[in-house]
């Protein structure tokens, strides 16, 4: 039915994505910071919502950052976690699944977490559609993902490189979700009470190439189906990196990259939900309300 | 393929799996270690436990395959 390629173009090569994530999964965890940080950060917000969720799936659970805090909350029953890359899923989770063609029933799980893998998908909104038909009424949907101006001082960078030096430039940054797209895209898959929001992180490291070393081994690594398919030549890397240090780099000589971190919330419609009311409904004129918000001496907004 | 002591699916995940393509149901094949999309004609992997549901892992079936159920 809701197939997720067929007509949209496809930006992400996904299998390439998951050699990158079954390298990753031989590696020893100490790369993932980031997804350890994101995951502090979701479990801070799922914590916020005072509910019992029986049975959850966590779409990508990596080194199992996010898959360690869900198992030791105690408003959640099971847990059932889902990698695309088998290796990740026998370490750390229970099944290979991916985020495009989600092997769910219909109203079958009370809570859908991600912690950074949807910014890997193609089709966004017909996953987010998929998403919302697998979760029951009243289900939440909650995830991080990559988005914003993360990595816009790389990419600048490699442009400006491969421009001077090839006099052309490939795509090795993803292209990213912004804020408000991102709560448009909840809308539109049909969430209820929808929020997008962003925090930055900031990351300092030694140069460029420590960062893109990092990026790979944490399988965060360039995976565009329009990226060069061989390596981008050492002229090309050391002006880059050049550039980056020139541009980016603190009184230390280390160099700082920004991630911003879309985070989505969305429930599953329901009838309990609170909802607006229908235009002119209303019994009380707004100029009432207002002289009685003055009366009572109250500065609301 | 069926290794000597293959972990029991656990029944609550095997309760919520459809086929990812079709979204319909699977059928259990615990001899093979299979989860049988009759719609789609694949049988879906089960490797040391974990029902490996890509597309592109799967296994297309058989003609003659898969009509018992």
């Amino acid at each position: 039915m809701q197939t997720a390629s067929s007509s949209s173009p496809l930006i992400f090569d996904r299998r390439a994505l998951r050699r990158q994530r079954r390298r990753a999964a031989r590696r020893q965890p100490a790369c993932d910071f980031l997804h350890r940080e994101v995951a502090e950060r979701l479990d801070d917000r799922l914590g916020d919502v005072l509910r019992d969720f029986p049975l959850a799936v966590e779409l990508g659970c990596h080194h199992g950052a996010l898959s360690e805090k869900l198992a030791a909350n105690p408003r959640i029953g099971t847990v059932f976690g889902c990698d695309i890359a088998p290796d990740f899923a026998r370490a750390h989770g229970h099944l290979a699944a991916d985020e495009e063609f989600l092997p769910f029933a219909e109203n079958s799980i009370d809570l859908i977490i991600s912690n950074m893998a949807l910014h890997w998908v193609n089709d966004t909104p017909g996953t987010l559609a998929q998403i919302r038909r697998c979760l029951k009424p009243d289900g939440l949907f909650l995830a991080a993902l990559i988005g914003g101006e993360t990595l816009d001082a790389l990419r600048g960078c490699f442009m400006e490189a491969e421009l001077d030096i090839r006099g052309g430039a490939g795509a090795h940054v993803s292209p990213f979700i912004d804020i408000r797209d991102g709560g448009a895209l909840l809308q539109r898959a049909g969430f209820a009470l929808p929020v997008a929001d962003l925090e930055t992180v900031t990351v300092s490291y030694e140069n460029a190439f420590s960062l893109m070393r990092d990026l790979r081994h944490m399988g965060e690594g360039n995976v565009l189906a329009g990226r060069q398919k061989h390596f981008t030549r050492r002229d090309v890397m050391m002006k880059t990196a050049a550039l980056y240090q020139q541009r980016f780099s603190d009184a230390d000589g280390r160099i700082e990259a920004r991630f911003d971190i879309l985070f989505l919330i969305g429930w599953k419609p329901h009838a309990s939900q609170p909802k607006p009311l229908a235009p002119g409904s209303g019994r009380i004129s707004l100029a009432s309300a207002v002289e009685n918000m003055d009366e009572s001496d109250e500065s609301g907004c | 393929m069926s290794t000597e002591q293959t972990p029991d699916l656990d029944p609550r995940l095997l309760e919520i799996l459809v086929c990812p393509l079709t979204k319909g149901p699977l059928v259990y094949d615990r001899e093979r270690q299979e989860l049988i999309s009759e719609k789609a004609r694949l049988a879906f992997p089960i490797r040391d436990g974990i029902p490996i549901m890509l597309v592109d892992e799967a296994r297309p079936l058989d003609e003659d395959e898969g009509s018992k159920a």
